[in-house]
């Protein structure tokens, strides 16, 4: 593409513009009738004794399907938005898409490396600095000492954590700490990114540089973006394709800007 | 069941250089937050020793009437590996409330967890056995051939408790009544499994014969007949049976629990 060349110089507003046309015909994403049922019992004693299902009345109370029947697949270098009201079951479909859970029916298929903005603090060690840290997630992740090495300055740089990088992470402040998760999940250079209403991270100046740095990724064509997000604003800001979830199932897919008016008047 | 018995070896193999990367971590983890830091891991088993050596060998004068070795190496040779078993047995069935961020944040394989808890432990005993083989030469022993199960002994160690702690943990995610059992149970096997007497005086065939399927008195029979008795832990063929019947029914109940829980633990951290 020859427009591509002069595209990558101009601002970085123009990301989504950008992406919208650049997407591939390779199957990045693709949920083939994935149901996710969850059994809710009365309490511990009563899931203990569903091990064995043995599900009485009164302390088995029915099952709940977070996803249900949902199908769609995503192309590589698609930006999707996620719509969808409480409990529609969106961060279940994102949590089954990065692997950490697994689909009661139906089948999941992902390609590329996830890297996922869920629960920015999840997962960091309190007793360690931040510095091990990043060193602790980037093995996690299967990164090998020399990539950390690389992204570890990138990351302090942005997290603006200055001499508390070298602190146990049980002094920072919980702004702090959500500043390191994002800048650990934006420097991996991730295939797949997955952003879970993450961006009320920090004041109003970090923000503008999460969204900035959102844009610079959404700027290389073959990364995959999906945006979870309750506000028809941002997903219009970032996105291209919307799908409204509703009790778990796939009410609307289209362009996000006929997505956001759908969601608009009948959940808004 | 073969084939996940299949997966679990497969993962464990793909993610052993992460499960190794961890296992150090969850040590420098431990060793935070004292000046002393790596030597607890080593002063409170050596404040054990003293304390079993004190009551048994000069408060109830147990090691008097042997001839051989001195009773110290005896006492040293059981109480080492059961450090590590009894790290096991109260923590290892637990790893998965320890670890959950590897559960429900991360991908990472359930089986995996277990083997970082199991490798960490199994770097402190590695240590402890080289202490225990300072001891041995020490009390004027030589170097000899029956040292050589020591490693044997270890790596049979490690296999069995990682199949138990990935038995037991995934359970234990469910119902907390595991971990607490475990916890109950801690301090009898350490009585009632020969970690401070002689299986071999018990006058009980019964009793002997139950014994020879705890895994525990295995262990701590095997590594003494190492250090101390001069015998190959495969001579017994009763104790050798009663563990290989053990390890086949832990590596089968592995599977089945493996099989049924291992998605659905994440639902329930």
């Amino acid at each position: 593409m020859s427009s591509n060349e002069e595209a990558k110089a101009p601002a970085l507003s123009d990301a989504k513009d950008l992406h919208k046309t650049s997407s591939t015909g390779e199957t990045a994403i693709k949920f083939d009738h994935v149901t996710k049922t969850y059994n809710l019992y009365k309490n511990d004693r009563g899931r203990f004794l569903g091990i064995f299902n043995y599900k009485r009345k009164g302390v088995f109370l029915g099952s709940v399907n977070a996803n249900d029947d949902l199908s769609f697949e995503i192309k590589k270098g698609e930006a999707v938005a996620f719509l969808g009201h409480n409990g529609a079951g969106k961060s279940t479909a994102l949590k089954m898409i990065t692997g950490v859970a697994h689909p009661t029916s139906g089948k999941i298929e992902v390609n590329g490396r996830v890297s996922a903005l869920l629960e920015l603090q999840a997962g960091f060690d309190m007793q360690l600095t931040g510095r091990e840290n990043i060193g602790l997630r980037g093995q996690i992740l299967g990164l090998s000492k020399q990539e950390i090495a690389e992204i570890e300055p990138e990351i302090i740089e942005f997290a603006e954590l200055g001499l508390y990088i070298d602190q146990p992470m049980r002094s920072y402040s919980s702004g702090m700490k959500a500043r390191l998760g994002f800048a650990f999940a934006v420097a991996i250079d991730p295939e797949i990114l997955v952003v879970d209403e993450a961006l009320s991270v920090g004041d109003k100046a970090f923000q503008r540089k999460c969204i900035d740095r959102i844009r610079e990724i959404m700027m290389d064509e073959n990364v995959t973006v999906l945006f979870v997000t309750h506000s028809s604003s941002t997903a219009q800001q970032f996105c291209s394709r919307g799908i409204v979830l509703d009790e778990g199932k796939k009410v609307f897919d289209g362009s996000i800007e006929d997505a956001t008016v759908f969601y608009e008047e009948n959940y808004a | 069941m073969l084939k996940t018995l299949g997966t679990i070896l497969k993962d464990n193999w793909e993610w052993r250089g992460r499960i190794a990367n961890l296992s150090l971590f969850e040590l420098r983890k431990k060793s935070r937050g004292a000046v002393l830091s790596w030597a607890w891991f080593f002063i409170k088993p050596a404040l054990y020793i003293f304390c079993f050596w004190f009551a048994l060998e000069i408060g109830l004068r147990a090691g008097e009437s042997t001839d051989g070795p001195p009773y110290i190496l005896w006492l040293c040779a059981g109480l080492i590996p059961w450090f590590f078993m009894s790290d096991m047995i109260n923590q290892g069935c637990d790893v998965l409330h320890r670890y959950s961020y590897l559960v429900n944040k991360v991908k990472f394989p359930i089986s995996g967890i277990s083997g970082i808890f199991t490798g960490a432990t199994m770097i402190v005993q590695v240590f402890l056995q080289l202490a225990l083989l300072v001891i041995y030469f020490a009390c004027g022993q030589q170097l000899d051939i029956y040292l050589l199960q020591v490693p044997i002994l270890l790596l049979l160690m490690f296999v069995f408790w990682d199949m138990f702690s990935i038995m037991l943990s995934q359970l234990s995610a469910i119902s907390k009544d595991v971990a607490n059992l475990m916890k109950a149970f801690g301090t009898p096997i350490f009585w009632l499994s020969g970690v401070i007497f002689n299986v071999n005086n018990i006058p009980i065939p019964w009793l002997h014969t139950l014994l020879q399927f705890n895994p525990v008195t295995f262990f701590v029979v095997a590594f003494r007949s190492a250090f101390y008795d001069k015998a190959w832990f495969w001579e017994d063929q009763g104790a050798l049976l009663g563990f290989a019947v053990v390890f086949v029914l832990t590596l089968v109940v592995m599977l089945l629990v493996y099989k049924k829980f291992n998605e659905e633990v994440a639902d329930v951290l």
